[in-house]
């Protein structure tokens, strides 16, 4: 496990997530009312589905395809059809850049 | 004229309705559509599976009612289901597979909605857009486009389902002669699915209907059944006809039924002296269910239940057109047969299928009359054998079940 500056904090609009490649896997950077956090990118339903492109909303993001639902804090699968939690990583915000722990 | 595109209001039944049956209900594109409406997609209940076939939470098994596909499932919560099998988007057909085994979910092919395993709408990619086009409106609301759910029922293992969600109950639906009948060999016992047959047969599902009520063609056509002393002309019968489109049959067999003769079983060409099977044991009832009975059953618009000997089936008749049915046949035991009735039953089970030794006369002659009936539409069948009466009886040698069956159709189709 590595701590890779990946974005700076302005990169990352409120309500959004993007995605960006970080010690070889695409992780994506959420910003859920100004608290970030970070998950694979990869919806674990595994269809391809980005969920860097998904609807963040109360600290969950809702996947862009078929709309499983994960706590983006505990990477926790809420809704179905989905039925495996995402990965999370730790996130830490330094001079306005975010770093994520690979 | 007399063409098969007069509309089906324009017919009218022969005079002697009882003992006449016209060819053109077997030809008629607007009679077929009606049927279908009326009875298959309407208030009847329809065979779609059997319990063994979808034994575990996520297995799956697709039918038919009448012509519209359909897909069982069984959930997490092992409950079943049975699911119109067309994508509430567009109308793809959400499930691909025959059957099989740990669906999670069912994602249809073209557009990859997703739905759960009781047909909710739980997916549909791209629901809010994409940054920054809308994707569906605001007020689509998924709870109104899950897959349309049947009415279904599980009786012994056996799932029935039915489009009117208003359909009276399976039992009343059945009533009390088949439903005993039908307990009888779906007793609650687990099955033993042994295995399917599937046949295509070139004639109106109306011609197998009437067919597997014939009991007055069996020893004539079915040359199997005389020499090898399995099924008698002068056996003892008990023969009910209903007025609700189902029936029973039922004979009585002695053990030594194939060493005992009479005039009856004389006169037919087909026994010949001393011609006998090496292995006798495919046509050698054992009386697993203790009553000494052979049994049958229809249960209308989709069935027919078989016992011959001990192999045991059903027989699932499926319209595709008006002139082409598919006959799909489901063979059974039970869970606890041993090995022995096994293998009679495996070994049996040759009698009957597109190729069995008594059943395989019967697709051929019906794809053998339906062309004449296409050119003859006119024309009238004669169904008075036994009289013109309709009745129980005790003889094989009887068309009371085709009379009783047209006496039904007529007042449901208004005919």
């Amino acid at each position: 496990m590595a701590w890779i500056d990946v974005a700076a904090v302005a990169d990352i609009p409120d309500g959004e997530g993007r995605a960006f490649s970080a010690g070889g896997r695409l992780v994506a950077v959420f910003n859920c009312e100004g608290e970030l956090f970070a998950t694979d990118d990869a919806c674990p339903h595994g269809q391809n589905a980005k969920l860097s492109m998904g609807f963040v909303e109360e600290g969950r993001v809702e996947c862009p395809l078929h709309q499983s639902c994960f706590d983006l804090r505990t990477g926790k699968v809420l809704t179905p059809p989905a039925d495996a939690d995402v990965r999370v990583y730790g996130l830490k915000v330094e001079v306005g850049r975010v770093w994520v722990d690979v | 004229m007399n063409d098969m595109t007069t509309p089906a209001i324009e017919r009218v039944w022969p005079e002697l309705g009882g003992g006449r049956v016209p060819a053109w209900i077997y030809s008629d594109e607007t009679l077929f559509e009606r049927e279908l409406e009326r009875f298959h997609h309407g208030r009847c209940w329809s065979y779609v599976g059997l319990e063994c076939e979808v034994p575990t939470p996520g297995s799956y098994r697709r039918s038919f009612v009448g012509v519209k596909p359909v897909l069982i499932t069984r959930d997490e919560a092992g409950e079943i289901h049975v699911l119109e099998n067309r994508c509430s988007h567009r109308g793809a057909p959400v499930c691909w597979r025959q059957r099989g085994k740990g669906k999670k979910d069912l994602v249809c092919p073209y557009h990859e909605w997703t739905f759960s395993l009781s047909g909710e709408l739980q997916g549909v990619p791209f629901l809010r857009g994409t940054r920054p086009h809308p994707g569906m409106p605001r007020d689509f609301n998924k709870a109104e486009h899950g897959l349309r759910r049947l009415k279904s029922t599980v009786r012994g293992g056996v799932i029935w389902a039915s489009y009117a969600l208003d359909a009276p109950d399976f039992e009343t639906y059945a009533g009390p002669g088949v439903l005993r009948a039908l307990d009888r060999t779906f007793p609650g016992r687990p099955l033993r699915l042994l295995g399917y047959s599937r046949q295509t047969i070139p004639a109106n599902w109306k011609l197998y209907f009437e067919n597997s009520r014939d009991p007055y063609h069996a020893t004539l056509l079915h040359s199997f059944f005389s020499t090898f002393g399995l099924y008698r002309a002068d056996a003892e019968f008990d023969i009910q006809p209903l007025d609700n489109g189902h029936e029973t049959i039922r004979s009585f067999f002695a053990s030594t039924a194939a060493d005992n003769r009479s005039e009856v079983t004389d006169e037919l060409k087909s026994i010949k002296e001393g011609f006998a099977l090496e292995d006798m044991g495919v046509v050698t009832p054992f009386d697993e269910f203790g009553d000494g009975v052979i049994s049958s059953l229809q249960l209308f618009p989709s069935v027919m239940v078989q016992q011959h000997a001990n192999t045991l089936a059903i027989r699932n008749i499926l319209p595709k057109s008006v002139r082409e049915t598919e006959l799909s046949w489901t063979y059974y035991g039970y869970a606890d047969d041993d090995e022995e009735m096994h293998r009679r039953r495996m070994k049996q089970g040759n009698l009957v299928g597109p190729s069995g030794y008594v059943s395989l006369e019967d697709s051929e002659v019906l794809a053998q009359l339906q062309p004449v009936a296409d050119n003859y539409p006119d024309s009238v069948q004669v169904i008075e054998m036994g009289g013109r009466e309709i009745g129980p009886t005790t003889t094989a040698i009887t068309e009371t079940l085709l009379r009783a069956f047209y006496a039904f159709y007529r007042r449901e189709m208004g005919l």
